[in-house]
């Protein structure tokens, strides 16, 4: 195994801008010190389209293995947004990169591909993303439910805030008369 | 082995929101070959009580105290990140003494959770009196996080800006007592797990995860140190005060100069990690500055402040188990954030369950299992195929076969 | 490991129990009498362990102090207070408190603290002891 290359957040950005330079929608870098002696952490937030999201997930495999934290979800009314938290340069002291990659899904067609064949672990959050928000994630290895249990039917999405949410289903179990 | 047919119950009833237990139930299901497991297939979805949801009628502090009632274990980890996460959205910068007093809460309850770890592994072994020993050790430690929280476990000290209750100068002898006391009994208990000769037996070349398995599927906390990857949140970056003090990655080779990523290696790096912890807290007695303890004592300015903020931040901390990481969507219209979403640290450590048990014996399912750690801790039922048939065992069964296991290892 | 742990484990034998003593000796036949025994002042029961100072147990409301401002029922995670309009005061349901002690935090006036009482179960939500007004 090579030598792994620890490159600051300006750095990792600019590896990306330089083979996706037009399809990257928004790059923001923030910084957050702590402690007396006010250490530096970098977080990176960028925007790309749905198209190249897989070649850009190879691009970042070849790079560096990146750890992925989570993948959260949010709904923007006209379009689901899914962003992917990963973090580089993990095993050196402060040297985090923290890497916030967004991407933006048409509600009319919420789908996009698997990056299991690229990271295994991604598993349990792209099927935690299937049921509560209705993304139709293809290729996946594993097509079922995860968390909500079988009496929640097809086509309610909880994460969801248009018709397709939870409202329904809940019941005010927590009301007390008072 | 009771012969039932084949309803396989897949969820349980769940036990309420507001649950500090340690037990929470998970379904596997394995594939057997005579007494080795071939395949393995997890469920989950038993205990989901949709706390995210619950987030949405509240304002940021509450949603604190709705954090803390995640995980009883973990009631530091939770409101932690999500602080941090608060606090990247709104810029709000913490005061240091404030830094320092967080560190000293975050380690203190990380003891506390590796010793009772360290009696729940022993038990799965077999070996009741250390689950004692530990546990009473333990006590010591939660009486003074009573002592400087109001509360064992439900410790509710800290808030966006900082913390809630300051350490005065009246405090600190009886810190240092415990601590004395924590610092004597360690040695006991590392001769007691690392110097026997049945706990190697039992626990060397067993649930073993690769290095490789453990970068690919991202496992966090313990298990994957044990493994030999180096990942630990408070090394990488820093926050709170962790950037000030002298921490490094706690992998088993400190300790015996190899790596093999058994179980034997997770209960190195989990003692050595109370070790370390103690000496971190001391680090920060020493080491701590004076001035204010929370940026906004006012909090009904902080909750005008947040309500107008518009942004997104994302929050990590290093939890007994893992990596815990919070993101939350301010949208600067609602006293409610847009969005936040959880991620414990055992959602990692569930997929390398996977190729530690596979090759393994029913009866090392216990202590493989409960060497991770898991925050969904125990399955409460299992089911088994064996030969074509589905028979179904249930905790206090498998737990019988461990311990018989250990007796059959003639000392 | 039995013989690492046997000395300690026999030094234990001669030493004061780690645990506290149960309240009674042995079980009462029926509790709720045995209760009312001891209320009365016939029976003894063995104390509970001393709570450190700032133990956060059974709230504790100053009435004259309060103001009525309602900044309690902002932060309140569990709704456990209520507001009353027509005398501006309060109204707080133990049964529903987590003794998180913000309300306590946020009061301008601070007409509220926490006691040390932690001995509260009972069988009715609603019961005098479980509303502080």
């Amino acid at each position: 195994m090579t030598e792994e290359k620890i490159l600051s957040a300006e750095e990792i950005v600019k590896y990306f801008t330089d083979k996706f330079s037009t399809k990257i929608k928004e790059v923001k870098i923030k910084r957050r010190v702590a402690g007396i002696k006010k250490n530096e952490t970098s977080y990176i937030w960028m925007k790309i389209e749905k198209n190249d999201f897989k070649d850009f997930i190879k691009h970042l495999c070849d790079f560096q293995f990146p750890h992925l934290g989570v993948i959260s979800g949010n709904d923007l009314g006209n379009s689901i947004e899914l962003i992917y938290h990963f973090t580089l340069n993990y095993g050196n002291r402060m040297k985090e990169v923290i890497l916030n990659l967004s991407v933006e899904l048409p509600k009319s067609k919420p789908e996009i591909e698997t990056i299991c064949d690229f990271i295994p672990g991604a598993l349990i959050s792209e099927r935690e993303k299937q049921e509560f928000l209705g993304v139709k994630i293809i290729g996946i290895p594993d097509n079922r439910r995860l968390f909500l249990p079988d009496e929640i039917p097809e086509g309610v999405y909880p994460w969801r805030r248009d018709e397709t949410g939870p409202e329904k289903l809940y019941r005010n179990l927590h009301e007390v008369k008072k | 082995m009771k012969k039932a047919t084949t309803t396989k119950t897949t969820y349980q009833i769940p036990i309420g929101p507001i649950h500090p237990a340690l037990k929470e139930p998970v379904f596997f299901e394995f594939e057997l070959d005579g007494e080795k497991i071939v395949d393995v297939d997890v469920k989950l979805g038993h205990v989901h009580r949709g706390i995210e949801w619950a987030s949405r009628k509240r304002n940021p502090v509450q949603i604190l105290y709705l954090a803390e009632r995640i995980c009883g274990i973990c009631s530091f980890c939770h409101p932690a990140a999500f602080t941090l996460a608060v606090e990247n959205v709104a810029e709000i910068q913490v005061p240091e003494r404030a830094e320092y007093l967080r560190v000293i809460q975050a380690e203190l309850e990380r003891i506390c959770s590796h010793t009772l770890w360290a009696g729940v592994a022993a038990h799965e072994i077999g070996f009741d009196t250390v689950l004692y020993l530990t546990w009473q050790i333990r006590e010591k430690a939660l009486d003074l996080t009573e002592y400087l929280t109001g509360n064992r476990v439900t410790k509710a000290i800290i808030m966006i800006g900082g913390v809630r209750r300051d350490i005065t100068p009246d405090m600190i002898p009886k810190i240092n007592e415990t601590l004395k006391y924590l610092k004597d009994n360690f040695e006991k208990l590392r001769h007691i797990f690392l110097d026997d000769k049945t706990v190697k037996m039992r626990s060397q070349s067993c649930g073993i995860l690769t290095k490789d398995d453990a970068l690919k599927l991202c496992a966090v906390g313990p298990t994957t140190r044990a493994s030999g990857v180096k990942k630990d949140v408070r090394v990488d970056t820093s926050y709170f005060a962790y950037g000030d003090l002298d921490i490094t990655y706690t992998t088993p080779d400190i300790l015996t100069g190899e790596v093999n990523g058994d179980v034997y290696d997770r209960i190195i790096v989990r003692l050595l990690e109370i070790k370390q912890s103690i000496d971190l807290i001391e680090q920060c007695l020493d080491k701590m500055p004076s001035g204010p303890i929370v940026a906004e004592p006012k909090i009904a300015k902080l909750l005008a402040q947040l309500k107008k903020t518009n942004g997104e931040g994302v929050g990590r901390h290093e939890a007994p188990r893992g990596e815990v990481i919070h993101y939350v969507k301010l949208d600067g219209v609602n006293d409610a954030p847009f969005t936040w979403k959880v991620r414990a640290p055992t959602y990692n450590n569930i997929l390398p369950w996977i190729p530690m048990l596979k090759g393994q014996q029913i009866a090392d399912i216990p202590i493989v299992a409960a060497s991770t750690d898991p925050c969904m801790s125990c399955t409460n039922r299992v089911a088994i195929i064996k030969d074509g048939n589905r028979f179904e065992m249930n905790k206090e069964q498998l737990h019988k076969l461990s311990v018989e296991k250990t007796r059959r290892l003639k000392l | 490991m039995r013989f690492s742990m046997l000395p300690r484990a026999f030094v234990q034998m001669f030493k004061k129990p780690w645990t506290n003593k149960f309240p009674a000796k042995y079980t009462p036949s029926n509790t709720t009498k045995f209760l009312q025994k001891v209320n009365a002042g016939e029976i003894k029961i063995n104390p509970p362990v001393e709570t450190p100072p700032g133990f956060r147990g059974k709230i504790q409301y100053d009435k004259e102090k309060c103001i009525g401002c309602q900044l309690c029922l902002k932060v309140c995670p569990s709704g456990a207070i209520e507001f009353k309009p027509e005398e501006k005061k309060i109204k707080i349901y133990l049964a529903r408190c987590t003794f998180c002690s913000q309300c306590n935090d946020i009061c301008p006036v601070n007409c509220l603290s926490m006691s040390n009482e932690f001995l509260l179960a009972d069988s009715d939500l609603y019961s005098k002891d479980l509303i502080v007004e």
